[in-house]
């Protein structure tokens, strides 16, 4: 089922991999295309999550509402699900950044009910 | 006498050192706003050459070195740059009564002392030769030593006989640290790059009644929101504790190296005008280079530095090409982070901002990097 809302982001343009990641970098669901999910990317998805996290408490603990990575090729975008469960979406550098972001708000919900 | 000073155009208000002022104003005519605390000055400037500085306090006055000293006394001041039109530039002239052709005539004899600088750096680097030139206004690279005091920054240019005659500082000599500043470019060689007064190395007490702005360095390390709205401490207000009056004369000064260009800070500007843009700060390892926006540095730059430090982790792992961004967006706004040559940017928008317009400039100014053009 989580597959199924996964699936979603994934047949947006130019993305490459929709992932529920927990805060220890442990990939709970994932789906991918065109890309391999390799271990040193997995810690760096840990890593921004952590920092970010960390880095958010230094506005007040304010609420880490999302956190954009670009590259000249590719981005990454990870917004927080529940607690220490975060939605991580990896995609080219030509994907519509706003149509990704909508339907992270969009299926958010439904995210946090399969969790 | 600021309020009879012609307007101007805005440039953009800034936060640096004092020192910034005069190494980045070589094609610059105009008035340098100058803004402490509760008090107020100015820098009339004509192509990198300083002719009246100027500070009010209340009903104190400052002129010449005096204000100079108190600029000097603080590690960084808040200033607008408002450009002038010759007919503008004439009539602050005017009103701060200096002759234009005396300041036409200390500028050539500026010019003229500096040829043999120049002359030197053609024997080293090609004239044309412009990526060498660059490479000279990088600090790191090859500084150079200031000239002796004689190079001290000129004086204002005579005018009116100041209403408070500030005393002189403390004789500086014995703790005078060894002084260096980055050559410019070939072009700006000339340029004096405002060199402090000898006083200005060991700060003497502003003699003013006004406190000595606090360094932001200063500032606890606590965790300070910087975001937008309510969350987003404004800079000291008239109303806040004064600091304890012996920083300033303690405060040894350190030259900041220029680092920008005059492109650079339009384009900073420029961005900082956009909807949305709080704040935009170029900064790099060691500080903050460039600030336009009405907040705490520090807290803003700790931010930012460990955001940077993210992207070091985790960008060896990833082969997606260079770093663009990094944006962490809170419930009161976004905190980016972004090359910029060789420093980073940190801008702090609001949540309503357009992520895509800020996401495209800063694509923008990589890839004119990356083609070495110029911004």
């Amino acid at each position: 089922m989580l597959k199924q809302i996964l699936n979603k982001f994934l047949i947006l343009n130019d993305v490459q991999a929709a992932l529920v990641v927990q805060e220890n970098g442990e990939i709970i669901e994932s789906m991918k295309s065109g890309i391999t999910i390799r271990q040193d990317l997995q810690d760096a998805i840990a890593t921004i999550m952590l920092d970010s996290r960390k880095t958010a408490t230094q506005f007040g603990n304010a609420p880490l509402s999302m956190v954009f990575v670009e590259f000249s090729e590719s981005f990454l975008i990870l917004g927080p699900v529940m607690e220490e469960f975060y939605l991580v979406i990896i995609a080219k550098n030509t994907a519509n950044i706003g149509q990704i972001t909508y339907e992270m708000k969009k299926n958010q919900d439904a995210i946090i009910s399969l969790l | 006498m600021i309020d009879k000073l012609p307007e101007g155009k805005s440039i953009g208000w800034m936060q640096a050192p004092p020192q910034w002022i005069f190494t980045h104003t070589i094609r610059f005519v105009g008035v340098v706003r100058v803004v402490i605390q509760d008090g107020e000055g100015f820098i009339l400037i004509k192509k990198g050459k300083p002719l009246v500085y100027y500070f009010k306090h209340g009903r104190i006055e400052l002129h010449g070195h005096g204000a100079l000293d108190y600029f000097n006394s603080h590690p960084t001041i808040e200033f607008n740059l408002c450009k002038y039109t010759p007919e503008e530039f004439a009539q602050a002239l005017k009103i701060c009564n200096i002759d234009d052709s005396m300041a036409d005539e200390e500028i050539a004899a500026e010019k003229g002392a500096a040829i043999p600088a120049r002359a030197e750096e053609e024997d080293t680097i090609g004239v044309g030769d412009a990526s060498a030139i660059h490479r000279l206004v990088q600090p790191a690279t090859r500084p150079v030593r200031a000239e002796p005091p004689a190079d001290a920054p000129p004086a204002a240019a005579p005018m009116k006989q100041a209403s408070y005659a500030p005393p002189q500082p403390e004789p500086a000599a014995t703790a005078q640290p060894e002084f260096s500043v980055p050559e410019r470019t070939a072009e700006t060689v000339s340029e004096k790059p405002a060199p402090p007064a000898e006083a200005a190395l060991v700060q003497p007490e502003p003699v003013m009644t006004v406190r000595p702005a606090s360094p932001v360095a200063a500032k606890p390390e606590a965790a300070v929101p910087v975001m937008p709205a309510a969350a987003i401490p404004v800079k000291p207000a008239a109303a806040a504790p004064a600091k304890p009056a012996i920083a300033a004369k303690d405060r040894v000064f350190v030259p900041q190296p220029a680092v920008l260009e005059d492109p650079d800070i339009k384009i900073i500007g420029q961005i900082k005008k956009l909807n949305g843009i709080v704040a935009i700060s170029v900064f790099n390892e060691d500080r903050n280079i460039l600030l336009m926006g009405d907040v705490e540095i520090e807290p803003l730059l700790k931010i930012a530095r460990t955001m940077l430090a993210t992207t070091r982790k985790i960008t060896p792992h990833l082969d997606w090409g260079s770093f663009v961004h990094m944006t962490l967006q809170i419930p009161e706004g976004n905190v980016i982070i972004a090359p910029y040559r060789d420093n980073h940017l940190c801008i702090l928008t609001t949540r309503t901002i357009n992520i895509g317009h800020i996401r495209r400039i800063l694509r923008d100014l990589q890839q004119d990097r990356d083609h070495g053009g110029v911004l």
